[in-house]
C-alpha cells in the first residue's frame, strides 16, 4: 500500500552512503513508477534520505542551464549532492548558500554505474536548507541511533548461507527490517564490526564537539547568515571541527573502506563528464 | 590465529577451493589487527571472502528434517512438512505468487511461496508433502517460505488438520487505539469515516473507519467479495487481520471477514498523540492561502470546490510533514500555531505577499524557517495528519544523550 504514503528520509552516515551500491526497484521492476530504493550495508532502504552536515564546496556545472553540486560532510566521510533545473527550489538555494555552512538536504539516492563497473552514490536534492550546529549535532545522534537499530538486526540476523533461496532474489519482499538485514548480509557480507566503528567515531567526535564552548555559543546563526563563515573558521583552526573533520575522518574511511579512493577520483570523472 | 587459519583453510577445501596459507593469515591478520575485527567475525568474513572470490554462494547446510507444525520453534531452519492447505489469502505483492495457512495435526501455520521459486500451486483442501522449506518468524509468529529449492509433491492421502482458524488465535474485539502488532485477527466495532478512491483493481474499498478511541486505515480487497462500506455507517467487522506499513497500521479485509451493519452510530473520537522528528517537506497549500466564507475550505485559483468562485478571506497554516526515520508524520498548523511558530502574523503575511506580487514568499519564507530542524509536535490524529495543538523545537543534544547511543551501540 506504498501508494498512499510518502516514503521515509532514511538516515544514513556518509561513511555508509558511499559504500552501497545495491539498487533495486520495489514490485514489478518493469513499472516505471515502482520505487526505487538504495539498500546500504547495514539494511537501510532509501528512496530517500535525510541529511545533515557541512557543506564545503559548491559548484556550478552545469552548461546552458544551472546545475549545482555541492558536498555535503558529516564525521565518517562525504557525499555529494545535485540540484538542476528539475529541482528550482533547492537548486537556488544551494545557489545562495555560501559554504562552508551547516545544511540540511532531504533527497533521492542516486546509484550511478561508470563504464569500468564502478559505483557512486550521489544524492539529488529535493529540498536544502542552511541550519545551524544544534541540528547539525542532533542529525548525528539521530543518525548514530537508526545505525545502531540496523546494526543491531544485523547482528541477529542469521548467516546469509541460510538464506540463499530467496534473499538473492532482485524483485522485493514485503519489507520488514529483518528482510532487509537479511538482503544486505547477503549482498555485502556486511562487516558490522566496520560500521559499528564509524558509529561510535561519530559519536565520539560529536562529544568532543559539544565540549567546545564556541558550540554553545552558536545556537542561534542561522539568522545571522554573514557571521556564519567567519565564526565556523577558528574552529576548522582546532582541526576538529567540520572544515577539518573532513580531512580526518577521511584518512579513516580510507583505511576502513579500500574502495573509498578510487570513489573519489571517479567522481570527479563523473562530475567532468555531466 | 593458526588454529583460525587452518580452519578456514579446510572449510574452503570442502569446496574444492585451495588457497594458500598466507593469503588467508595475510586477509585474516589485516582484518583483525588493522580493523580491529573479533576474531570470530573475521574467520566469517575471510571465509565468505574466498568463497565469493572463487563464485561460490556458501549453501553448507544440514539435510532437512520432517517436523511437525508445532515443532517449528525458530526461524532460519529447513524443514519438510506434510500438510494441508487450509486456506489461501491474497497475496500482499507481486513477489509472492501464494500465501496462506497450512495445518497438520498439531497446528497450522502461514505459508509464503515466493514468485520467483516457480513452483506449482497449491489448491486449497489438499495436502501435500513440502520439501527443503524454511521456517521464519516476524514479531513472533512462525511462518514458512517456499523458494526456489524447495519442492511440493502431493500427497494421496489427506493430512488430518485442525480446521482453519481452529490452531489459531481466535479473533477477540479490541478498540482502534489497541491495535499495536500486525498479523492479528481481530473483530471491530467502527464507523466509516472516509472513503477513498482505490488505487489499484485488487481493492474494492479502501478508506478511514474508526471508534470511539480513533480511526484507522482499511483496505477491502476486490477477492473478498464482500458488500460495499457506506460512509457514515457503523459495522461491526468480524475476522479482519492488522497490517503494518512503516509503522502505521492498517486492517485488511478479505475473504474470511464478515460485515455487519449495527444499528447504534459510533462516535468517533481522537487522541492526543505526540510525534517528533525532522521537518522535511513544506507542503503545497502552506503559508497565505484564501478560504472560501461559507465552507472555509480553501481555494484552488479562487474556486471553491463546492461553492464555485467565491470572494476568499485570508488565513495563514502549514502543512508539513515530520520525519522520524521510521515512520513519516503529516501534520497541519493552524493560523494561531502557525503565527507563534514562524514569528508572523497573517497581516504581516499579507504584507510580505503584496510587496512581492506572489503568494508563495510566505511559503519560502516558513520553508527558511523551518525545513530540516527536528520539532516534536502534539494534537489530535485525523485521518493521515496530526491537528497540531502545540510544536516547539527539539531541544539542543546533551552529553548524557551521546552517551546513551554510545552504549547501545557498545553493546552490539
Amino acid at each position: 500500500m506504498a501508494g498512499f504514503s510518502r516514503e521515509v528520509s532514511r538516515r544514513v552516515f556518509a561513511g555508509e552512503l558511499k559504500s552501497s551500491n545495491y539498487a533495486f526497484r520495489d514490485g514489478d521492476p518493469q513499472h516505471q513508477y515502482a520505487p526505487q530504493y538504495l539498500l546500504t550495508p547495514t539494511g537501510a532502504r532509501c528512496n530517500r534520505v535525510f541529511l545533515v552536515g557541512t557543506l564545503t564546496e559548491r559548484d556550478d556545472i552545469g552548461g546552458d542551464t544551472e546545475y549545482w553540486r555541492g558536498r555535503i560532510v558529516d564525521p565518517t566521510g562525504s557525499v555529494l549532492i545535485y540540484a538542476g533545473q528539475y529541482q528550482p527550489e533547492a537548486a537556488q538555494i544551494l545557489a545562495n548558500i555560501e559554504p562552508p555552512a551547516f545544511v540540511a538536504v532531504v533527497g533521492k539516492p542516486n546509484l550511478y554505474q561508470t563504464d569500468d563497473g564502478n559505483v557512486i552514490i550521489s544524492v539529488r536534492a529535493e529540498a536544502i536548507q542552511e541550519v545551524d550546529e544544534t541540528t547539525r549535532n542532533q542529525w548525528i545522534l539521530d543518525a548514530a541511533r537508526r545505525t545502531q537499530e540496523r546494526l543491531k538486526v544485523l547482528s541477529t540476523t542469521g548467516p546469509a548461507p541460510v538464506s540463499e533461496g530467496f534473499s538473492t532474489a532482485d524483485q522485493a519482499q514485503p519489507a520488514s527490517p529483518a528482510m532487509d538485514a537479511e538482503r544486505a548480509l547477503d549482498h555485502y557480507h556486511t562487516d558490522i564490526e566496520h560500521f559499528r566503528q564509524m558509529v561510535i567515531g561519530a559519536l565520539l567526535s560529536l562529544k568532543q564537539d559539544l565540549g567546545r564552548p564556541a558550540g554553545e555559543v552558536r545556537s542561534e546563526p542561522q539568522f545571522a547568515p554573514e557571521a556564519g563563515p567567519s565564526e565556523k573558521k577558528p574552529d576548522s583552526s582546532k582541526g576538529k571541527a567540520e572544515g577539518g573533520a573532513r580531512a580526518k575522518p577521511k584518512g579513516n574511511t580510507l583505511s576502513g573502506w579500500p574502495n573509498e579512493d578510487k570513489d573519489e577520483v571517479e567522481v570527479f570523472n563523473l562530475s567532468k563528464k555531466s | 590465529m593458526k588454529e583460525a587459519v587452518d580452519q578456514i583453510r579446510s572449510r574452503l577445501k570442502e569446496q574444492n577451493i585451495d588457497v594458500p596459507e598466507e593469503e588467508i593469515s595475510a586477509r585474516l591478520g589485516m582484518l583483525i589487527e588493522k580493523f580491529r575485527v573479533p576474531e570470530g567475525e573475521a574467520r566469517r568474513s575471510v571465509l565468505n571472502y574466498f568463497l565469493k572470490e572463487h563464485g561460490v554462494v556458501p549453501t553448507a547446510r544440514s539435510s532437512t528434517e520432517k517436523v511437525k507444525i508445532s515443532e517449528i520453534t525458530s526461524a532460519g531452519r529447513w524443514v519438510d512438512l506434510e500438510a494441508k492447505v487450509l486456506d489461501l489469502w491474497e497475496p500482499a505483492n507481486d513477489s509472492i505468487s501464494q500465501t496462506g495457512l497450512i495445518g497438520d495435526g498439531s497446528g497450522s501455520i502461514k505459508f509464503v511461496k515466493w514468485t520467483r521459486a516457480g513452483l506449482p500451486n497449491l489448491e486449497a483442501g489438499k495436502s501435500y508433502l513440502l520439501k527443503n522449506v524454511v521456517t521464519d518468524e516476524y514479531n513472533g509468529r512462525f511462518s514458512v517460505k517456499l523458494n526456489r529449492t524447495s519442492r511440493i509433491e502431493p500427497l494421496e492421502t489427506e493430512v488430518e488438520a485442525q480446521a482453519a482458524g481452529a490452531g489459531f488465535q481466535p479473533t477477540k474485539e479490541l478498540k482502534v487505539v489497541e491495535i499495536e502488532e500486525p498479523g492479528r485477527w481481530i473483530d471491530l466495532r467502527v464507523k466509516v469515516v472516509q472513503l477513498w478512491d482505490s488505487s489499484s483493481d485488487s481493492i474494492s474499498q479502501a478508506g478511514l473507519i474508526g471508534d470511539e478511541t480513533g480511526s484507522i486505515k482499511f483496505v477491502k480487497w476486490a477477492r473478498a467479495e464482500l458488500p460495499d462500506l457506506a460512509e457514515g455507517k457503523s459495522y461491526l467487522l468480524n475476522n479482519v487481520a492488522t497490517d503494518e506499513f512503516q509503522g502505521r497500521f492498517s486492517v485488511k479485509l478479505n475473504r474470511t471477514s464478515h460485515i455487519q451493519e449495527l444499528e447504534e452510530d459510533i462516535e468517533v473520537g481522537s487522541q492526543s498523540v505526540e510525534f517528533s522528528g525532522a521537518l522535511v517537506d513544506i507542503q503545497k497549500g502552506s503559508g497565505l492561502i484564501k478560504r472560501c466564507p461559507t465552507c472555509k475550505r480553501s481555494l484552488s485559483k479562487g474556486i471553491c470546490g463546492e461553492h464555485g468562485k467565491v470572494e476568499g478571506t485570508y488565513d495563514l497554516r502549514i502543512k508539513a510533514v515530520l520525519d522520524d526515520g521510521r515512520r513519516v508524520q503529516d501534520i497541519l498548523l493552524n493560523r494561531e500555531t502557525t503565527e507563534h511558530l514562524v514569528d508572523m502574523t497573517l497581516e504581516e503575511a499579507k504584507q510580505m505577499a503584496m510587496e512581492a506580487l506572489d503568494h508563495e514568499i510566505v511559503r519560502s519564507s516558513i520553508e527558511n524557517k523551518l525545513l530540516g530542524r527536528y520539532f516534536s509536535v502534539k494534537g489530535p490524529r485525523v485521518d493521515r495528519y496530526i491537528l497540531v495543538e502545540a510544536i516547539e523545537e527539539m531541544a539542543p543534544i546533551a552529553e548524557g544523550d551521546v552517551d546513551d547511543i554510545m552504549h547501545a551501540v557498545e553493546a552490539i
